[in-house]
Formats: C-alpha cells, structure tokens, sequence
C-alpha cells in the first residue's frame, strides 16, 4: 500500500500542506480544517507534519458503532458522511491523535490519502512529504526526540 | 459436523463477535442468535432522539444481513436458563437450542431509583429503542424534561432534549455532577458551562416521591411532581431516570459460572466453563493496565471483547490484552471526556485549568507513565480533539514520558511534543486487537 512518507529534516514550516488538505477535504482555504498538522519544535526552528498513519487496527474504524468508518481503494481509513452521526467515540479511540471534529457539519473526518492523490504531498514544495509504497514507521519520533531537548531545557 | 455456535444477545459484542466468526473460520459454521431485541447500537439512540437521523439508521444489521450470513435468528426471544452440563440453551417460549460453544452478550438494562411513583406514567429510563420510542412522543417544543441522575448516560442525551426544544432540570444526588466520569474541578468547569446554557441543576438533592398533578378536567396529558427530602417540589412534564444500569445475569441462575461484578472470564474471554464465553457489559474481564478485573460496560469494550471471542470460537487463540475505560461526551459544544484510571487516588495528579474558555486537564501519573487522564474543553477548539486522541495513546501505549515529565507538570496543555518525541507511535503501530489488520466493516464480512 502506499501512504504518506515524512521527512520531517526537509520540511520548512510553509504549511502548504495543511491549505491544499483543508482546500481538497472541505472546498475552503482553512488550515484548521486540515487534517494534517505541522507542529513547531524548538521554539519554531524547526518544523514537523503530523497526520493518520493509517494504523492496521484502525481503532476509529474498529470503534464507529455505525460502521460509518470504512477503507477506501488507496486503502485509507474513510468516513462514510452520511453514515456517521456525530458521536465522537472515534475521537476517543484512535490513539494517535488523529481523528477531527467539524462542530458546524457534526460529522468526524480525517486523512483518507484523498482517495489515492494526497494533495499534501503534491503541495509539498520540498517533498518533506512523499506519496510512497513504503512500510509505515514513527516518521516523527527521532526526530522529535532531538527537537526537544531546549524545550525541556526551558523547564528547570 | 460443522461446530455450533450460539450467541445469545445481538447487541455491540454479540454482533462483533458474529461478524468476527464469519471473517476467521475456515469451514461455515452454524450459527444461532438469540436476542430479545433486533441488533440495534444503542449509542446511536440519542441521535435519532433529536432527529438528526432516522430511525432505520439505529439498527446494525436487518433480518435480511442475517440471513446473508448465514445467521439463524431467533429476534425477539429471551434465553431463559442456560444447561452449561448438557450445552443446551432454553428460551422464553420453551424452544430448546443445542450448542458446541455459546456467548453470552445480554448487556445491561436500566434501574430507576426506588422511589414511590418511580413506576407511573410519564416516568421513562433511556436505555432501548422502545424507551427512545415513548420519550420522542412525550417530548414537545416548550416541555420541561427533569432528569434524575446527572451521570455519563444523562449526559449523551442532554443536547438531545434540548434540541427537542425542552427546558431541562438536572437533580443529582452526589453533591456534584458526572460524579463517576470526571472529578470535582472538572464537574464545576461543566456545571458552570451548562447553567450559562439555560440548564439548570440541583445537587445534593434526594428525590423522595414522585406523584401525579391534577390536570384540568378531560385533560389526556399528565403531570408529574417530584417531591425532595429537603428543597422545593419540580414539577415536570416529562421525567427521565438516568439513575444507573445492572447487567442481564438474572436469567443464568444455576448456569454454574462464576459471576462477581459480572461474570468472570479468562483472558480468551472464557467463563468458568470453558465453552461458555461472556463478552460486554455482562462480563468481567481482564483491564489494559493493572491487568484487575473489572466491568466496563462501554462501547468499546464490548466491540472488543466482541471481537477476541469470535476469533476463539471461529478456532484461533486470541489473547485479549484487556480493555481501558474510556468515555466522550459532547454538550452545548462543550468535550468531556475521561480514560483509564482518571480517579486513582494512589496516582500523582497534575492540573491545569483556563476557566476563560472552559478548559480543564488533569494528567494521572504512576511513575514515569500517565495511567488517566481527564479533559474537558470546547470543541471547537481543534486542539482538544487531537489532544484527547493523543492523552488517549499516551494512557493506552504506557510509554515513558521520564524526560517530559516536568514538561507536562507546568504545560498540562501542551501535550503533542511529548507525545511525538516518547515515540508512542512506534510503540502503537504494531498493536491490532485479533493480530491482523482489521477489516472494514461492510454488510458482508470479509474473510481473512
Ligand atoms: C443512550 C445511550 C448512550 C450510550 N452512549 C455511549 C457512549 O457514548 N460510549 C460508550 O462507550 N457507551 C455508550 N453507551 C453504552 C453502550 O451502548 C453499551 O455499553 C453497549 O451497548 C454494551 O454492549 P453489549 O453488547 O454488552 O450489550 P447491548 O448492546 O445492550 O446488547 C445486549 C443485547 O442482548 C439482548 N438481551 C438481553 N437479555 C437477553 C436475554 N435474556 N436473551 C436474549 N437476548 C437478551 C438485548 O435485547 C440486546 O439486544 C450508551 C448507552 C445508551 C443507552
Ligand atoms: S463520530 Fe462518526 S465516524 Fe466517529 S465513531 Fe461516531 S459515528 Fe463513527
Ligand atoms: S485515524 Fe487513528 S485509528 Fe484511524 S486509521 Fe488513522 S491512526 Fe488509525
């Protein structure tokens, strides 16, 4: 299966991503409807996007009491919109933090690799993210670990 | 012969573990269900209440999907009594059913609080399709509702009832609200939210009585007034009992299992009589953590144990690693949601409040480890859902978060660095619940 390869070291900051997301997903120019997130490290020296690994469990699709969470041709974890009712029991049990809430349409949404054509990674400017046959992995994790040390520096 | 399979409640496990049967055997098996009710998803109710979808969208399989799994249902019967030496179950209307191994998935029922009058007319509890039934056609535009009981129950149909354009009276016996989902800060953050949001609340109050009110004379419609061990009288148009649920066992008197809080398993969700399996809000099982046993009668246990026993009896052996309380709530707009041990009073608790935008964590720590958690803020703010999900990995993956944890003391709220650097990722991706990456859920279940 392909999915959403990230190199965080490449990414910018530019948050090109979570506009042509938020713009595929919902038809507006709204980063917070975005479903991927780029996250500053380091008091913004640095910069990471975040999104759905497309987990095997799939602990929001395994949870959906409707079954309004399916898989769809690129193999994405997709919400069914017109099955979902709002219940948010998703957002509870995804454990990566990845499952959205849009209080206006009261339906969940997240990353469905935009049915095969991820508009991220095609926005990419610095293919910090790369549509690829690759196997899943923590992208961030490292990376993230090295990025925090002044961080936790600021605590004592 | 092909085995006998028998799953006596047709509810979230005994669907679960149906479907789970007919994706992992490798011969067509037989299989019965019993259920006193069509399947259905009882969380879904609060959403045909307010009518934002119709009623056919309850249900999570038709009398048609059964037959095309090959399912032999006997709806709208009860088991009456299980022979665990004979393997035969009988029902409510005499028939007998033979078995090679069954589940037992009956689920809770409600219980109203033992009052005088707790019985009468206009008095509903919220836990079936026939109770959302009656209380859709009790409820008008401009109806006072009164709630008795202020709990996780109450709480998924609060925005219901007042999208049904009624006012709504909590009265809550615990000096506080949602006293077993959220501690006392969090219960005040809510209790202030829900007050500026026309909802009033009354703690502390012990309902003595409920009796009729005169109406006027030829009158069809009733009233009911709730009389207090100390306090006002309420007079309402429509009572609802949220007062708590007991698990359907009655029925297995003499069965010879080993019931406790519910009926005790092993960690292949096995009773006491190994061909007898329990699964969802009747079970007792194996938790995430500590590894106790408990009852969680939530959603999300039951799809699991749903799930591991359908393996089982489908032939593989599927370990459960145990289930996390969890639970979400939505009202007005405002997200509360509480996991795993969020009230341990062993744990090391870390707080924060912003009393400006109704917002409230607290951090649960055994150790290095978080072990609960709760959090309660506006969900419009995106961050509290990606933070609840996150919070939720951090509890459910027990990573370590020795470098974060001064970090989290002074930013409860800041909690996405920690998450990502204590690589909980590369410690969750591995882990699926029956060993495979799950299926989708379709009408039709995929074999593995
Ligand atoms: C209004 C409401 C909102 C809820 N919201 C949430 C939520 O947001 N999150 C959450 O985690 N949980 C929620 N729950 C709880 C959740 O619905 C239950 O924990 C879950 O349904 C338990 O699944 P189960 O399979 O154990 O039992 P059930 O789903 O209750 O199924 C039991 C089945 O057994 C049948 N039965 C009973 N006795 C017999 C018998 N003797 N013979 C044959 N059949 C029998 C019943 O008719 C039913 O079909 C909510 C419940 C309600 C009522
Ligand atoms: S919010 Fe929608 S997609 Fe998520 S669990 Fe509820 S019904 Fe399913
Ligand atoms: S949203 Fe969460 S649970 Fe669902 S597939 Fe993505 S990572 Fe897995």
């Amino acid at each position: 299966m392909r999915i959403l390869k990230i190199m965080p070291e490449k990414c910018t900051g530019c948050l090109r991503c979570e506009i042509a997301c938020s713009y595929m997903q919902t038809g507006t120019f709204q980063p917070a409807k975005s479903v991927i997130r780029v996250s500053p490290f380091e008091g913004h020296t640095s910069y990471a996007p975040y999104t759905c690994p497309q987990c095997a469990e799939g602990w929001c699709m395994t949870a959906c009491p409707v079954g309004a969470i399916t898989i769809n041709a690129a193999g994405a974890k997709d919400v069914l919109d017109d099955t979902c009712v709002g219940c948010k029991l998703c957002t509870i049990a995804c454990p990566y933090g990845t499952m959205f809430y849009d209080p206006d349409t009261r339906k969940a949404f997240k990353c469905n690799l935009c049915g095969g054509d991820p508009a991220c990674a095609q926005a990419c400017p610095t293919a910090a993210i790369t549509y690829d046959d690759v196997p899943t992995v923590d992208w961030l994790g490292d990376f993230a670990a090295e990025r925090t040390t002044r961080l936790l520096a600021g605590v004592r | 012969m092909p085995a006998r399979h028998l799953i006596i409640g047709g509810g979230t496990a005994g669907m679960n573990a149906m479907r789970t049967i007919r994706e992992e055997e490798k011969e067509r098996s037989e299989l019965t269900l019993v259920s006193a009710e069509k399947p259905y998803s009882r969380m879904v109710l609060p959403y045909y209440l307010d009518r934002s979808i119709a009623e056919s969208h309850v249900f999570t399989a038709t009398a048609g999907v059964l037959a095309e799994w090959g399912v032999k249902a006997h709806l709208g019967r009860r088991a009456a009594s299980l022979d665990t030496k004979a393997n035969v179950c009988t029902l409510d209307d005499g028939t007998t059913i033979a078995y090679d191994d069954c589940l037992i998935a009956t689920g809770s029922s409600p219980v109203k609080a033992p009052v005088p009058g707790a019985d009468g007319r206009g008095v509903h509890s919220f836990w079936t399709l026939d109770e959302c039934r009656r209380l859709i056609a009790d409820t008008r535009p401009g109806s006072h509702v009164v709630m008795v009981g202020a709990g996780f129950i109450a709480f998924t149909i609060l925005n219901s009832i007042l999208a049904r354009g009624a006012t709504l009276t909590i009265v809550e016996i615990a000096p506080r609200i949602l006293p077993r989902m959220i501690d006392a800060t969090g219960a005040d953050v809510v209790e202030a939210w829900l007050r500026k949001h026309g909802v009033t609340i009354r703690t502390d109050a012990r309902l003595a009585h409920i009796e009729d009110v005169p109406g006027a004379r030829g009158s069809k419609t009733i009233r009911k007034r709730l009389r207090f061990a100390k306090g006002a009288d309420i007079v309402a148009d429509v009572v609802i009992m949220a007062t708590g649920i007991r698990a359907n066992l009655e029925w297995l008197k003499g069965a010879g299992l080993r019931i406790d809080q519910g009926i005790v398993v092993d960690d292949h969700l096995r009773s006491t009589v190994p061909n007898v399996y329990a699964a969802g809000d009747v079970a007792e099982g194996r938790e995430l953590i500590s590894g106790a046993s408990v009852v969680h009668a939530i959603e999300p246990t039951a799809q699991e144990h749903g799930r591991v026993v359908g393996a089982n009896m489908a032939g593989r052996q599927v370990p459960y690693r145990g289930s996390l309380s969890m639970n979400i709530v939505e009202v007005c707009h405002l997200d509360i949601a509480s996991f795993g041990a969020w009230d341990d009073p062993k744990a090391e608790a870390v707080t924060g409040v912003k009393s400006d935008r109704s917002a409230y964590r607290k951090l649960l720590w055994t150790g290095d480890r978080l072990t609960g958690a709760i959090i309660v803020g506006l969900s419009s703010a995106i961050w509290t859902t990606n933070d609840i999900g996150m919070l939720k990995g951090l509890v459910h993956s027990q990573v370590s978060l020795a470098r974060f944890k001064d970090y989290l003391r002074k930013n409860p709220f800041d909690i996405k660095p920690a998450y990502i650097a204590s690589k909980a990722t590369s410690k969750l991706l591995p882990q699926t619940v029956l060993g495979r990456p799950s299926k989708a859920p379709g009408t039709t279940p995929v074999a593995v």
